[in-house]
């Protein structure tokens, strides 16, 4: 038989009809459509039994209250609380992505361990913890037998309030340094500014949901400024049709942020010139006599003339703003229209209930202590001090106080010796740390005074705003051990990583989230178990100091961390007030206007304890309004527009240059403005860089975890280049297009990025987002984008000594 | 124009005259079908019968891959109050749920975790039957505290919610509408698992074909649909209410 073409078709006809008779086509087909559902790497959760944990979020100083939803072990999803009184079920960006700060072994530290590549290189090998605490409590110990224990310091980046920041000053008393530094930030200068004017050791508290008229400073009040779920909560309210009047928002801020565009009125002073305005507004709030007199002629300081006891006439504060700050002075100085000045001063002074508020961007960054006093100088002007709606005044958290630090005759030597950044001295009377002082003294000795650096919670390589001085001086300093759970910056250049728990993982506690009205206690607990072999550092601090021994051992005479958060919060029981339960229906800060009076809803110490381990809190929403006469603890027992702590602490006004002040005489201790000197050569340099933060970047200590690199847009980050927004006509003088590739140098130094042009950007101003241009941590971050603190030229504010990173001059050079 | 009216009407008749008598042609030594050879049709079969055979038993044998579950689990036994102490409940869906529980936010446990079997078999030490799969459970799974590994016959891609209790206490439907007569099995039957998909046999159904005699031989979305429709509950058919 000769076979043929037809025999083949004939085959292929029956192949074709036979196969067609079997499921084999249908099944596939839909198998197909399955497996295309099922790609290896698509995250799929686990199956398992559901349940919830509450916590705490402390991934910033708002401290959020967090639930998070696990399939049996794995933690899959973090949403807000609504049973937590901060935020009502909202959270931030960065809240929602901190799964992957967990989950994450690429930017994780997975145990201890010690480096074996160059600095910088991220190359380390796993050691036994054992071996990791022998080797620093070995170090500290050499030092105190050389009768040096000063030469130990350590940078901290816990919240203020917090008990892990307790621990670790305690550690460095205990061994004998004092050199504790902590990282600043606008509570900062919150804390100063309050001492200075009001004498408080309390935090700031903005009464923000009961006010009608918000006049921000700059606040990011969308981007992530306080507790961001309360914020953006308590925008809400003030937008709410069915209030009697609707808030009014003002923001101050020379770049068209979030916060700004939806605001119901932006004003674009000069940045730095702030100050400037709020005295303005002062000017003309005095001359048209809409100020709250009852408040200031009975309950304030050096608002008029006065003359000492010794017979000398000072100037007050009413003078030097009638003088100085007119409209078009202060229109000459920040670049507004006068009539804007006075409109702006009339609808402030005129609202019920109106409140300044300070603290620029997310208030990471410190401010400028003269400015902070001007706009608290306006909430006092119009007597919203302390009264519904306003800036409320606090005593500290009622927290014990732990047990007094043991010291041998060693530590006593140490801490009779200066630190190293001279905080506290005459020339910096009222801040506690100041870390640009501290790397500089380290960059001009010859020899690292610093032999052993402890570094806690913070990234200070990558988050200072200091042109990259900090790095410089992690050079010269002979060991550094880094304590944080991630490998950020600063623990590559580290020698010891004794990796924390990250904050899904441990128990710490949340003290008075940042601006919050009342006292509030947040217990953050594990939600997880420890992934890895990471150690609770306040663990750590203990197990060091008992392997030192002697005095520093038994100033920890604890057991484990949770007894020391467990002693201090004996001091909320003993204040027999505050609540452990929250109702979401009456919001806290609802009880607080309709002043009503709080039970108690624990029995005993023990109950009370129970029960914040279980509902993550403790809070107290009573508040003593008004109560003028016994509120402030200055030396004049009144709000002090003068303050004489400032004059105290100036002794002569001679000395006012030395400590980096411009003004002369009075003038000094009353809120004020100071132009922002660079000392660079603005020929070269006619631009100015300026800063910026997003909500869904994380700016600080924390990790950026991956998720948030999908809600970054591309004229904000592109592949591996991020933007400098530029306002277009400036961008023509240059030559920019969109998408241009420019240089941007400072006197400290050069980064390469595009060009977004943004109308929203103000003339003669190059914005770089904060948050990009990681060397560390993953893919996902290393290489993206450029760091803006690298090419900051930093300056020092007058009298706080901080950092001023508002103020940087720059020139463009296209590429 | 004249010329160009002119040469499409002579295309038109030729072109289509033309294939007509092509293919149904009546002209003289032409047929319509051609008369096949027997060489034809042997590689006809050739062809048919392979294919017949790759596809109902090569291509099911193929596709899916057999795994033996961890040990063997009698469900006769352990749901026979006559041998085994508290297993209470006057119909079978009662007795299933003693041990596939409802956890107390009403989702459903599925296979129970290791913590359900230790409320009887409490002692690795003594074991409360004879057969060797209990020795083997005590010594492997109990005494070390580990969790049984079992393969579940029934698990859903992950874009479909299903709420046991709403079908259960809800619904009022019988274990075995969907699972079947499982729980007079005195062995599991064997685990296969479909290659390219990863799910087990039993969502696709035992028979290749996807022809079903019983509600419980498949777990496809047409049968859900089926049965919502026979209950009068077609609103149920609706996208969102199971792919969320």
């Amino acid at each position: 038989m000769e076979i043929n073409r037809r025999h083949f078709i004939a085959l292929l006809v029956g192949g074709a009809a036979g196969i067609n008779a079997t499921p084999l086509p249908w099944k596939f087909t839909d198998d197909i459509a399955i497996w295309t559902q099922n790609w290896p790497w698509v995250p799929v959760p686990p199956t398992g039994e559901f349940s919830h944990v509450k916590s705490v979020c402390t991934l910033c100083p708002g401290g959020c209250g967090i639930e998070v939803r696990k399939v049996d072990d794995r933690a899959v999803k973090i949403e807000g609380r609504t049973d937590y009184p901060v935020n009502p079920g909202g959270i931030c960006p960065l809240g929602m992505g901190g799964l992957q700060l967990l989950y994450n072994e690429s930017i994780r530290f997975t145990g201890p361990m010690k480096r074996v590549g160059p600095r910088g290189s991220g190359k380390f090998i796993a050691i036994t913890w054992d071996e990791a605490i022998n080797t620093i409590a070995d170090r500290i110990s050499d030092l105190r037998k050389q009768e040096r224990p000063e030469a130990l310091a350590a940078i901290d980046g816990n919240p203020t309030m917090g008990t892990m920041a307790s621990m670790i000053e305690r550690l460095l008393r205990a061994v004998g340094s004092p050199n504790y530094e902590r990282i600043p930030s606008a509570e900062d200068t919150y804390r100063m500014t309050n001492l200075v004017m009001q004498g408080t050791e309390g935090p700031m508290a903005y009464d923000l949901e009961n006010a009608d008229y918000i006049l921000s400073f700059g606040s990011g009040l969308l981007e992530g400024w306080g507790a961001p779920g309360r914020v953006i909560n308590a925008w809400g309210l003030w937008q709410e049709h069915t209030a009697k009047r609707k808030a009014r928002v003002v923001q101050i801020e020379s770049r068209a942020s979030n916060t700004a565009s939806k605001a119901d009125q932006w004003l674009a002073p000069k940045p730095g010139t702030e100050a400037a305005l709020a005295l303005g507004l002062a000017h003309v709030i005095i001359k048209e006599h809409l100020h709250n007199a009852d408040f200031v002629d009975a309950y304030s300081f050096g608002f008029n003339n006065w003359a000492s006891p010794d017979g000398k006439n000072h100037m007050g504060y009413k003078t030097m703003v009638l003088n100085s700050y007119s409209p078009d002075q202060v229109a000459e100085i920040t670049g507004l229209q006068p009539k804007d000045i006075v409109a702006l001063a009339r609808d402030f002074a005129g609202a019920k209930a109106p409140v300044a508020t300070c603290g620029k961007g997310k208030g990471y960054l410190n401010g400028s202590l003269y400015e902070f006093m001007a706009v608290q100088g306006l909430n006092a002007l119009v007597g919203n001090i302390n009264m519904p709606g306003g800036v409320l005044v606090c005593d500290p958290p009622p927290l014990s106080p732990l047990p007094e630090i043991q010291k041998d005759t060693i530590a006593r030597e140490g801490l009779k010796k200066s630190r190293l950044d001279h905080a506290g001295t005459r020339r910096y009377p009222f801040s506690k740390s100041l870390i640009g002082d501290f790397a500089k003294t380290i960059i001009k000795s010859p020899k690292s005074p610093v032999n052993t650096l402890l570094v806690f919670s913070a990234n200070p390589d990558f988050t200072l705003p200091d042109g990259g001085a900090f790095r410089e001086a992690l050079k010269k300093v002979p060991f550094i051990v880094s304590f944080s759970p991630y490998q950020d910056e600063t623990s590559y250049m580290a020698d010891l990583i004794l990796p924390d728990h990250t904050y899904l993982e441990k128990m710490d506690d949340v003290v008075w989230p940042t601006g919050l009205q009342y006292p509030l206690y947040g217990i953050s607990k594990p939600v997880v178990k420890p992934v890895y072999a990471t150690r609770n550092s306040g663990d750590v601090i203990m197990q060091l100091a008992k392997r030192i021994g002697g005095s520093v051992g038994s100033s920890f005479p604890w057991k484990k961390y949770d007894d020391v958060l467990k002693e201090r919060a004996k001091g909320l029981f003993d204040t027999q007030a505050g609540l452990v339960h929250y109702d979401g229906s009456v919001p806290a800060w609802k009880r607080l206007r309709d002043r009503g009076s709080v039970t108690p809803d624990y029995k005993n110490f023990d109950d009370m304890w129970k029960k914040i381990k279980a509902g993550g809190f403790w809070y107290l929403p009573v508040h003593a309004y008004k109560n003028w006469d016994r509120l402030f603890k200055t030396p004049t027992g009144k709000f002090e527009f003068f303050s004489t702590r400032i004059e105290l602490a100036f002794d002569d006004y001679a000395l006012l240059k030395n400590m980096g002040i411009a003004e002369k005489g009075d003038a000094a201790c009353m809120p004020h403005f100071e132009p922002a000197l660079s000392g660079a050569d603005r020929s070269a340099y006619p631009l100015l860089m300026l800063p910026y933060e997003m909500i869904n970047l994380a700016s600080g200590w924390t990790p950026p975890p991956p998720f948030l690199n999908k809600t970054i847009f591309d004229n904000q980050l592109r592949k591996n280049e991020s933007f400098a927004e530029i306002n277009p006509k400036t961008a023509s003088k240059y030559g920019l297009k969109e998408g241009d590739r420019v240089t941007i140098k400072s006197p400290q130094g050069t980064v390469r990025v595009c060009v977004n042009l943004f109308e929203g950007a103000m003339p003669g101003i190059v914005y770089l987002p904060l948050g990009f241009g990681h060397t560390a941590y993953d893919e996902f971050s290393r290489g993206k984008g450029v760091n803006p603190n690298d090419i900051i030229h930093m300056g020092k504010d007058p009298l706080s000594g901080h950092p001023v990173w508002w103020n940087t001059p720059v020139q463009l050079i296209k590429v | 124009m004249k010329n160009q009216a002119s040469s499409s009407q002579k295309t038109s008749k030729f072109g289509l005259t033309s294939l007509f008598n092509r293919f149904i042609s009546f002209e003289k030594g032409s047929t319509f079908l051609p008369p096949f050879s027997f060489g034809v049709w042997i590689f006809f079969l050739a062809g048919l019968i392979p294919s017949l055979i790759v596809g109902w038993i090569i291509y099911p044998m193929a596709l899916y891959s057999k795994q033996p579950q961890p040990m063997n689990f009698n469900h006769a036994l352990h749901l026979n109050p006559e041998i085994v102490d508290g297993i209470e409940g006057d119909t079978e869906t009662e007795r299933c749920l003693f041990c596939h529980t409802f956890r107390e936010d009403g989702t459903f446990a599925g296979i129970p975790k290791l913590d359900k079997c230790l409320e009887c078999h409490d002692d690795p030490e003594s074991p409360l039957g004879e057969t060797p799969e209990e020795q083997e459970f005590l010594n492997k799974y109990v005494a070390e505290e580990q969790e049984i590994p079992w393969l579940s016959y029934f698990r859903q891609p992950d874009c479909v919610y299903f709420s046991h209790i709403a079908h259960v206490k809800i619904g009022d439907q019988d274990c075995e509408t969907c699972h079947g007569d499982f729980g007079r099995t005195e062995k599991l039957p064997a685990y296969k698992v479909n290659r390219m998909t990863g799910y087990s046999i039993d969502i696709w159904g035992r028979n290749i074909a996807g022809y079903k005699t019983n509600t419980w031989d498949r777990m496809k979305m047409d049968d859900c649909a089926e049965c919502h429709t026979e209950n009068d509950l077609e609103e149920n058919n609706a996208c969102f209410v199971c792919h969320k």
